[in-house]
């Protein structure tokens, strides 16, 4: 392996993804670096999704190289798991455990796979709800907080397992529009701490003020990857300033 | 026709002396059964065909069949074959209390194995994947994440379970067992009174029903107690 | 398997009989079932008071229970009544077919009862407006869109109260229904090969429900027929 690896966190070569006859990702080819902050965006239907779970191995790409920092993905199951410990997660709906409260909810992971003791994780688990600006909701069950703040539960529960990377699959579509910007100003600072993350979203706003680089997919494929300038304000293909004007209008 | 409580009075204590036998032949089989259902869980879940395939044909037969052939075959057929009077579980298959048991139990165990995998299968899909997302291997996933979700799914199918269960015990008697079955109908063969021998051991009964309703209805509270509308 | 010749034509016939009182059964299943839902729904106190009555007597209690206390509670009364006629009578009494249909309806329809209900109040009442809106009467609107989409919900439930149904047939033996138990019973007092004589029982009544249960997956296939996503 070359010394570029060692600052690729992620690499995509030539990867395809069927489900049945249906091709999800056609021919995808993607670096991401450490410390940097990838946007995808695209259509419904396009695979950005599949991409990102792909990447955690939620989704098994069917032809193809992923490696995750330095591990390439197979089917052995050891290295999976020890991949998912280093890569973060955080999904559309949430998915916070509803039978544990908030602080158990970011403390079950350290304590089972990196075997931290009780009071080293729960110690953590209340620096990251600061972080994340509630730690008053620590004893709270998931079920008794708003949508932006289980979102944010989310997002500090994904970083106490001190991840790589950080993937992010649309994270702000299943929330009302005023808890939006509550969720994406922890994303910006966690970005701007330098996170490497990449980032499946709608949000515009967010991808030029804190994107590397802003990828366009449609129909499986990648059409165009640029830098937010490029991208918004000179768009090279047809497909991107159809989409383009059809999410920026209102 | 006039109703005769003094026979009434007389004759409750002699059926509650059959309680005893009614709550051994329910929790015992209960126990029991749930132990085989959690197996049979794991070996219907296990994604092995070899271990998946044989507990689908045991469950397919023990919910097919009657419990009462069930228990007629336990108890009257096995005697019938060498290798079973030869056994080391002789002692037990040849006493009713034992064939009862065996036969509740064998008999629950399907029916719980599939509750509970119902309440596996209701566990939401994201939930395991953020798990996975995690890091947590898929015994950990199961043990902290499925089992507590899918436990409280199933507990008012399971309730419904331990209450047909109470009911079985019933067809102990049929096999010459005194519980609270056995007496009455013992009671009854020699009064001719079925009306207030019978309505007597019903109300017993659904006493009982009412109790494991209750104490369920409990257990459901406690568990749901973080699950309230959806956020 | 020896043991068998000459005794495939009685069990033939017994099984002739469980079909029977299976059919006759689940016709009563099905009334007691939609009266017991309808009373439930409906406004009067008293209705709903009879019908909660009802549902948690006979879920509470155990199957044979209820079969002896209908067919000699009926028998007690029917030759008390009769003995008033002509004292000579000795014992009258409902012929176990009877008595034993009747009460297996009445229990598994207490359960059917609850599972109309549910299927009633599930109907999206979005389409009962729709059909008044446009003018269809309210008999019109009960029987062809009322019903149908009330069916569908209740068939996957209702399979398994059929199920029931037919395994609770093997109760009736009991109260000397000569269906395939009685056979069986027959069958060893010549053959001395009891675990040959009701594992034939067991499959038989296997073979019943795995009928019942194809049939209701092909039923449920052709309720949802309009709702299969075309490719």
């Amino acid at each position: 392996m070359s010394d570029s690896d060692q600052t690729n966190i992620i690499e995509l070569e030539n990867v395809d993804k069927f489900f049945g006859g249906f091709q999800a990702l056609k021919n995808i080819s993607l670096t991401v670096k450490k410390g940097e902050r990838v946007v995808v965006c695209g259509p419904s239907g396009s695979g950005k999704s599949t991409l990102i779970r792909c990447i955690n191995r939620l989704e098994e790409h069917s032809s193809g190289k992923i490696v995750v920092n330095g591990h390439e993905l197979t089917s052995a199951v050891k290295d999976i798991d020890a991949v998912r410990s280093e890569v973060g997660m955080v999904f559309q709906s949430f998915n916070l455990f509803p039978h544990l409260t908030v602080v158990k909810n970011l403390m079950l992971a350290p304590r089972l796979v990196r075997k931290s003791s009780k009071s080293e994780a729960h110690d953590m688990a209340m620096k990251y709800l600061e972080r994340v600006k509630i730690p008053e909701q620590a004893d709270k069950y998931p079920s008794q907080l708003s949508g932006g703040q289980q979102q944010r539960v989310a997002i500090a529960r994904a970083l106490c397992m001190n991840p790589l990377v950080m993937l992010f699959d649309e994270p702000t579509s299943a929330l009302d529009p005023e808890m939006i910007s509550e969720v994406l100003d922890v994303m910006v600072d966690l970005a701007e701490e330098g996170m490497t993350m990449i980032v499946v979203t709608h949000e515009m706003g967010f991808a030029r003020k804190v994107a590397d680089l802003v990828v366009f997919m449609d129909q499986g494929e990648i059409v165009e990857s640029n830098p937010p300038t490029t991208f918004f304000e000179a768009p090279a293909s047809e497909r991107t300033k159809l989409f383009l004007s059809q999410i920026l209008t209102h | 026709m006039s109703f005769d409580f003094a026979l009434i009075g007389d004759s409750i204590p002699k059926i509650l002396m059959g309680i005893g036998l009614t709550f051994q032949l329910l929790v015992l089989s209960a126990v029991l059964g749930l132990a085989l259902a959690i197996v049979l869980l794991l070996m219907r879940i296990s994604g092995r065909w070899y271990l998946a395939a044989p507990t689908m044909v045991y469950i397919y037969i023990f919910r097919g069949t009657p419990i009462l052939v069930q228990i007629f075959i336990i108890y009257y057929g096995l005697p019938q074959l060498e290798f079973v009077r030869d056994s080391i579980f002789w002692p037990i298959l040849r006493e009713a209390f034992g064939c009862a048991i065996l036969a509740l139990t064998l008999n629950t165990g399907a029916y719980v194995s599939e509750i509970l995998r119902g309440g596996v299968l209701g566990v939401d899909r994201g939930l395991k994947e953020a798990g996975a997302a995690l890091g947590l291997s898929a015994t950990h996933r199961f043990i902290y994440i499925t089992s507590p979700i899918a436990i409280r799914l199933a507990l008012p199918a399971y309730s419904n379970d331990v209450i047909s269960l109470m009911k079985s015990t019933a067809l102990a008697s049929t096999i010459t067992l005194l519980d609270m079955m056995g007496i009455a109908r013992t009671i009854v063969a020699e009064t001719y009174a079925p009306y207030e021998i019978f309505i007597s051991v019903m109300v017993i009964y659904l006493i009982i029903t009412w109790i494991i309703q209750r104490s369920f209805g409990w257990m459901e509270k406690r568990m749901s107690r973080h699950v309230r509308s959806e956020a | 398997m020896d043991a068998l010749t000459g005794w495939w034509d009685d069990f033939f016939w017994g099984s002739l009989v469980v079909v029977q009182v299976f059919v006759i059964a689940l016709i009563m299943t099905v009334l007691f079932g939609l009266i017991g839902a309808a009373a439930k729904l409906s406004k009067s106190r008293a209705a709903k008071s009879i019908a909660n009555g009802y549902t948690i007597v006979f879920r509470g209690t155990p199957e044979i229970l209820v079969l002896l206390l209908f067919y000699f509670g009926s028998a007690v009364t029917l030759t008390a009544i009769a003995q008033v006629f002509d004292p000579e009578i000795k014992f009258v009494d409902l012929p176990p077919f009877w008595a034993g249909s009747l009460a297996i309806a009445l229990i598994v329809g207490s359960y059917a009862t609850e599972t109309f209900r549910g299927a009633f109040l599930g109907v999206d009442p979005g389409q009962i407006e729709a059909a008044r809106a446009l003018g269809v009467s309210n008999l019109q609107t009960f029987i062809f869109v009322r019903i149908p989409a009330m069916w569908r919900l209740a068939l996957p439930p209702f399979g398994n109260h059929m199920l029931s149904l037919i395994k609770d047939t093997a109760l009736i033996a009991i109260i000397g229904l000569e269906e395939t138990l009685f056979v069986a019973e027959q069958a060893i007092g010549y053959t001395a090969k009891p675990f040959t004589m009701y594992i034939l029982v067991g499959v038989i009544y296997l073979g019943f429900s795995t009928i019942i249960t194809l049939s209701v997956m092909v039923l449920e296939k052709y309720a949802n027929r309009h709702l299969e996503i075309a490719r």
